[in-house]
């Protein structure tokens, strides 16, 4: 298996203005490495404030790094031109039913993703589309509604069609599975997991839930105040945690 | 000594298709000092019930039960206000998301004075304020926030999530009451802060013998906090008992999947398998199936199960379904 994404020394600092002269920054990410195999899943544990959702950014190009590189299949990029990059790296939103467009149809929404995205022609879009509604357990009828008539299982199933049908060597899931409730969250899982050993994807997998992790993670990273401080494989990580912050957080999610 | 018993509790909603039941028949006792967990996926009508003990649902919704009782007490018998008032003074509740149902426009100070009743203060009426005000640094120092001068003084949105949840305990316990029912108290907040939150109420019980009602999703939790456990499945209730004796051996299909689909209630399970899930998903409101609710997606579903399973009893464990999964008939 290749590396498919390698992070080294990656580091962000927002500037706030404190007075009419003065800024004040602060440090959001600090030297973080790591990299990724294809069909891989990494974990990513922290607070608020830790810098999770900064990393998220700076992997799909919403912002710049200031420092470090992303390299991505072995050649360095700046993900920041991310209409060259967004077919390969797609991110999933915390909450499905406000991250879809509720004016448009299911169907007109994946059209667009493919339009602004590849040179499809029409026919071609519409297999594609067709294709991907059934691997995701959809069926074509649903292409005509609107996001309001599906449950919170299927949009979040939607919201993945939307990612997944560009054909994405990585997603990245920002919470997208703390809000399901349990036996969705587990057929999700059983997705993901599926998608996983079928097309070799990666997943980034941004959670606080643990015992998640465990199951489903082959790597953890513990950010902390943009820090990293625990990296490795995951049973390894959750049986001898190195830092105070990381056994604080493991003892607290098992005790 | 019982203190909550309600016997077939049912909520429903006109709407112009017809009624709605979105609660239906569900019995719940607690006694006094127990911690009882409430499971149920979203729109199973948890909070439903919560609101209608605590009587805040809005007029839309039609609350009818058997019986209502409290310490003893039939509630029903008695005339509204009266209820209104036993109620008010016996029951808190805590609601999810606290940074938006604390009031936006006023400093936490001022919401943490107006919620300790009067009766609770002792002293001549011109000392009141000062007790008040007292109370409330107490009662901040209670839920375990130490710097009560700067949380005082500010307003919930400049507050985190959790120093929010912890100021609504605050608010539910200025009353002491017999009953706090927390609806999904730690939706919101992260790990360390939700164990803190937890151990919090559990002292809560120890020390004082609150009876606490924990409405969540996350069966995980809940059955590490509570003695007792309701299983809630699209309005009706599926299983009901000891938490440890549900979590060993359910009876009920749904109770078994909810197990069955947590990693962390399977330790033998090896990483990167697929978890356990019922086909199919929640049904909603509009399109409820006849009888018993789970029947389109249970997997040893029969002819008998068109009809609504009555509430049955192996010594303290209820159950409703037809075909129990006794004697580890595994499906």
């Amino acid at each position: 298996m290749s590396i498919l994404l390698e992070v080294r020394n990656l580091s962000k600092t927002y500037s706030q203005q404190a007075g009419l002269f003065r800024q004040r920054s602060i440090c959001a990410l600090n030297d973080i490495s790591f990299s990724l195999l294809e069909g891989r899943t990494l974990a990513i544990v922290g607070e608020t404030g830790s810098g999770k959702s900064t990393l998220a950014k700076l992997l799909v190009g919403i912002e710049k790094p200031d420092q470090g590189e992303i390299i991505l299949a072995g050649t360095a990029v700046q993900i920041s031109h991310y209409r060259q990059y967004n077919h390969i790296i797609r991110y999933i939103f915390q909450d499905a039913t406000t991250s879809l467009n509720p004016h448009q149809k299911v169907g007109q929404l994946l059209d667009d993703t493919l339009r602004f995205n590849t040179q499809m022609n029409v026919e071609q879009r519409r297999q594609k589309i067709r294709l991907t509604l059934k691997q995701l357990g959809l069926l074509d009828d649903h292409a005509e509604f609107y996001p309001h008539m599906f449950s919170g299982g299927q949009l979040q199933r939607v919201a993945l069609a939307r990612a997944l049908i560009l054909d994405p060597k990585l997603l990245i899931l920002d919470e997208a599975l703390t809000a399901l409730d349990p036996s969705l969250r587990a057929q999700i899982v059983n997705l993901l997991l599926e998608l996983q050993q079928k097309s070799g994807l990666a997943y980034l997998l941004i959670t606080n839930h643990l015992r998640l992790i465990k199951h489903i993670a082959d790597d953890l990273l513990v950010l902390h105040y943009g820090k990293m401080l625990d990296y490795g494989a995951t049973a390894h990580v959750i049986a001898n945690p190195q830092h105070d912050y990381s056994q604080k957080l493991i003892s607290s999610a098992s005790a | 000594m019982q203190l909550l018993d309600i016997k077939n509790l049912t909520i429903e909603l006109t709407t112009p298709d017809g009624l709605i039941r979105a609660v239906d028949r569900v019995s719940l006792s607690m006694r006094e000092g127990e911690t009882r967990g409430l499971v149920g996926e979203s729109g199973s009508g948890k909070s439903l019930i919560a609101k209608a003990i605590v009587g805040v649902l809005n007029k839309r919704w039609r609350v009818t039960a058997d019986s209502f009782g409290w310490r003893g007490q039939e509630l029903s018998n008695l005339p509204y206000e009266q209820q209104r008032k036993i109620i008010g003074r016996d029951v808190a509740m805590i609601y999810q998301e606290p940074s938006k149902s604390l009031d936006p426009t006023a400093a936490i100070l001022d919401q943490l004075e107006e919620a300790i009743p009067d009766h609770r203060l002792e002293g001549p009426w011109w000392k009141r304020s000062y007790m008040r005000r007292r109370r409330a640094i107490a009662l901040l120092h209670k839920v375990g926030i130490r710097d009560h001068q700067s949380v005082m003084q500010s307003y919930p949105y400049q507050l985190s999530e959790g120093i929010c949840q912890k100021t609504m305990i605050a608010m539910a316990i200025a009353k002491d009451p017999k009953l706090l029912i927390a609806d999904e108290p730690t939706t919101a907040l992260e790990t360390t802060t939700q164990a803190q939150l937890f151990r919090l109420l559990a002292s809560f019980n120890q020390l004082k013998g609150m009876s606490i009602l924990l409405i969540s999703h996350e069966l995980e939790l809940i059955a590490r906090y509570t003695q007792s456990l309701s299983v809630l499945y699209c309005g009706q209730l599926v299983e009901a008992g000891e938490t440890a004796s549900i979590i060993k051996q359910p009876y009920h299909p749904y109770t078994h999947a909810l197990i069955k689909s947590v990693p962390g209630f399977q330790p033998n399970l090896p990483p990167k398998t697929p978890l356990y899930a019922l086909p199919g998903s929640i049904p909603v409101f509009q399109h409820l199936p006849i009888g018993c609710r789970l029947g389109p997606r249970c997997p040893n579903a029969r002819k008998e199960c068109v009809k609504t399973p009555a509430l049955e009893r192996l010594h303290n464990h209820y159950y409703s379904c037809h075909f129990p999964l006794i004697g580890n008939k595994a499906p």
